[in-house]
């Protein structure tokens, strides 16, 4: 009973209330600007809300978070530019389904989607959250390596046409990752004497580089042709379609939940091994995936805003952010004298179910700005892209610079924004790369840590492996990956498919 | 997975300029820490620089055995002139940015890439670049108070000369 009075806190409060619903409209649009990230926009907001009362920041903050993870799927659908890194897989099959001109229910149908996947994040918070801080904590630096390892391997996925193309645009990613000082031993790497390297090359500028410069240069191809004329006389999703989809969105989510909830792993994570997952277990998709099937966009919608809810659970419970929004979100409850960890559930149980109060009503405000104003927002594709082309540029550079107030920043973005635009034109994805830049640290870390506490002997850290049900499994899905993107298994595929 | 069929123009100078840069990245690993412990420093750049050079090399065989795609021209559909143009445009934009700041800058390349692009005459492309421009000011200056560089504009005084203004009327 006290723990639903502490959950309806901000629902009553007709401050707090609009507070939460302002959080979540900003939380759209920042999320649907790219360049503008949730991670910069919760930071700022911390700077003007320290001096504020606890909960009215926490409204604000958990509404933009909430409502940001959502909105990078607006890009994602209408611009092939995700908005936020959690909404790339959404891009796959998004975008094919507005250029086919059914934008407006890509977008009803990802809302939906999305608000159960927020609502599946948010149950686990509040039933299950002991438990699976318990799991996360049993993790091991070898099994973090292997989930790291796990989210390349996913560049199969992503791939396009080859395998190779994939792995290599991953393995350049990883590479991005580590240039800088080692955060270990802070010995240079890739640094070739510049100081302005030694913090390394801000993943932000990778990304509005690969995803805003070379998505506006590539359109630059197709000046002559009209812009698509989005069809949005359906917003409110079939009921056939959210029946359909329902048992898949679930168990995205719970793929998501269970991603988010792994510290150093986010939304992005979350996304991708979703849409893997539903690519894997589709037998006959109405559409294939990459150009516009529905299960492309509901599987990797649902487990985004399901991370919301599984990232809160390690930093709520054990103080470690599960994302780089919670990174954020931990400073802001130091700056308001809160400790979390272990025992802000003993001491403080009001600010954990005021925080899935919060983060379920901000989910709702989801489903309502969502499902409405999205006509004006699709104008923006029927924009003519003479137009939007050149806005497109300049919010990429304002992104950019905005990220530590420095050129150099903006001169990653652009070398990037080259690359980006020879290795699409060339049959490569740029997703694996953004994939390797965000996994970097998570796998350099713990291969390292892992290896150090086998004394450096190769043969131990594998039996150790092989001992550990947890290890095993990542293992056991990392080689089984691998085998079947290669020929040998397209080939033996071929085979028994002809034969029967 | 489809296979590609035929290669595009530049596609086998392309993974070759990628080959050569994994091969000078794995030698700049290489020197980082040698091949001292697996648990060095170097040891993940290694690895990824490894991958890399063996996938390019795939990569690069497969390019070499397909036959080039035929009517398709590097100049007109890989690199056409209007990429080359925009490619300049923006990094003029990226140059101008900091000494004459922000606004100018933003403006005189929003101003020239419209007319370029949308082809509606000056007039047009000057409407619009002073709405749009008005509309990325308001959300990134104002509303998220990101800094952007003032250059030769006194933006400063100018809207502590408005919040002035707004305070003594209002």
């Amino acid at each position: 009973m006290e723990a639903l009075s502490f959950f309806a806190i901000s629902w009553i409060s007709p401050q707090l209330l609009a507070l939460t619903a302002l959080g979540t409209f900003l939380g759209i649009y920042v999320g649907a600007i790219p360049g503008l990230s949730v991670t910069m926009a919760v930071s700022i907001l911390i700077s003007f809300t320290f001096s504020w009362e606890v909960n009215n920041a926490l409204c604000l903050m958990v509404g933009v978070y909430m409502g940001g993870v959502y909105g990078g799927s607006r890009t994602a659908i209408l611009l092939n530019i995700p908005g936020a890194p959690s909404a790339i897989a959404t891009a796959l099959d998004g975008y094919p389904l507005a250029q086919k001109g059914l934008a407006g229910e890509a977008i009803g149908l990802s809302t939906v989607m999305s608000v159960i996947g927020g609502f599946v994040g948010i149950f686990v918070l509040a039933v299950a959250a002991p438990f699976v801080s318990d799991f996360a904590i049993s993790f091991q630096p070898r099994d973090y390596m292997l989930l790291g390892v796990l989210g390349i391997m996913l560049v199969g996925s992503l791939s396009g046409n080859s395998l190779a193309k994939g792995v290599l645009a991953g393995s350049f990613g990883v590479l991005i990752g580590t240039v800088g000082l080692d955060p270990l031993t802070a010995e240079e790497r890739f640094t070739f004497g510049v100081v302005e390297l030694w913090n390394g090359i801000n993943p932000v500028a990778v990304m509005i580089g690969l995803f805003g410069i070379s998505e506006a240069l590539t359109q630059l191809h197709f000046m002559h042709k009209a812009s698509v004329k989005q069809v949005i006389n359906r917003i409110i999703p079939k009921w056939k379609d959210v029946k359909r989809y329902l048992p898949l969105s679930l168990q995205s989510s719970s793929v998501g939940v269970i991603v988010g909830a792994l510290p150093g792993t986010g939304g992005d994570i979350a996304a991708l091994m979703a849409y893997d997952y539903a690519k894997r277990t589709t037998k006959n998709p109405e559409v294939e995936f990459g150009k516009g099937a529905k299960e492309g966009l509901v599987a990797p919608e649902s487990a985004n805003n399901a991370a919301v809810g599984g990232a809160y659970i390690p930093m709520l419970t054990l103080g470690i952010p599960g994302d780089a929004v919670t990174a954020v979100f931990i400073g802001a409850l130091f700056i308001h004298g809160l400790n979390p960890g272990p025992l802000l559930m003993i001491e403080q149980p009001e600010i954990f179910w005021f925080t899935v109060g919060n983060l379920t009503l901000a989910n709702i405000f989801i489903l309502i700005f969502g499902l409405t104003g999205i006509r004006l927002f699709a104008k923006l594709v029927e924009c003519p892209k003479g137009v939007l082309i050149p806005i497109i540029f300049l919010l990429s550079i304002v992104g950019a610079y905005s990220i530590n107030n420095a050129i150099t920043d903006v001169w990653w973005m652009l070398g990037f924004g080259v690359i980006g635009y020879f290795m699409k034109q060339y049959g490569y994805q740029v997703g694996p790369v953004i994939l390797g830049v965000i996994l970097s640290r998570l796998i350099d870390e713990n291969w390292r840590r892992a290896i150090l506490s086998e004394q450096g002997n190769i043969a131990g850290f594998f039996g150790e492996a092989f001992t550990s049900p947890l290890s095993c499994v990542l293992l056991a899905t990392i080689v089984f990956i691998f085998i079947s993107h290669t020929p040998l298994w397209t080939r033996w595929r071929k085979n028994k498919s002809s034969k029967s | 997975m489809n296979h590609p069929t035929s290669r595009r123009p530049g596609e086998l100078l392309f993974n070759l300029l990628v080959l050569i840069a994994s091969l000078f990245l794995f030698w700049q690993a290489y020197a980082i820490a040698q091949f001292s412990s697996l648990s060095s420093s170097g040891a993940l750049p290694l690895a990824a620089t490894s991958i890399m050079v063996i996938s390019a090399c795939l990569v690069l065989i497969k390019t070499i055995r397909l036959p080039l795609e035929p009517h398709v021209r590097f100049i007109r559909h890989i690199f056409p002139p209007i990429i080359g143009i925009v490619m300049a445009l923006i990094l003029m934009f990226a140059v101008m940015l900091e000494p004459i700041g922000f606004i100018l800058s933003a403006a005189i390349f929003l101003f020239i890439a419209m007319t370029f692009l949308h082809r509606k005459g000056w007039v047009v492309s000057l409407g619009l670049t002073l709405v749009s421009l008005a509309l990325v000011y308001c959300v990134f200056r104002l509303i998220f108070k990101v800094i952007l560089p003032e250059g030769i504009i006194p933006e400063r005084e100018i809207m502590a000369v408005i919040s002035h203004w707004f305070s003594a009327n209002f």
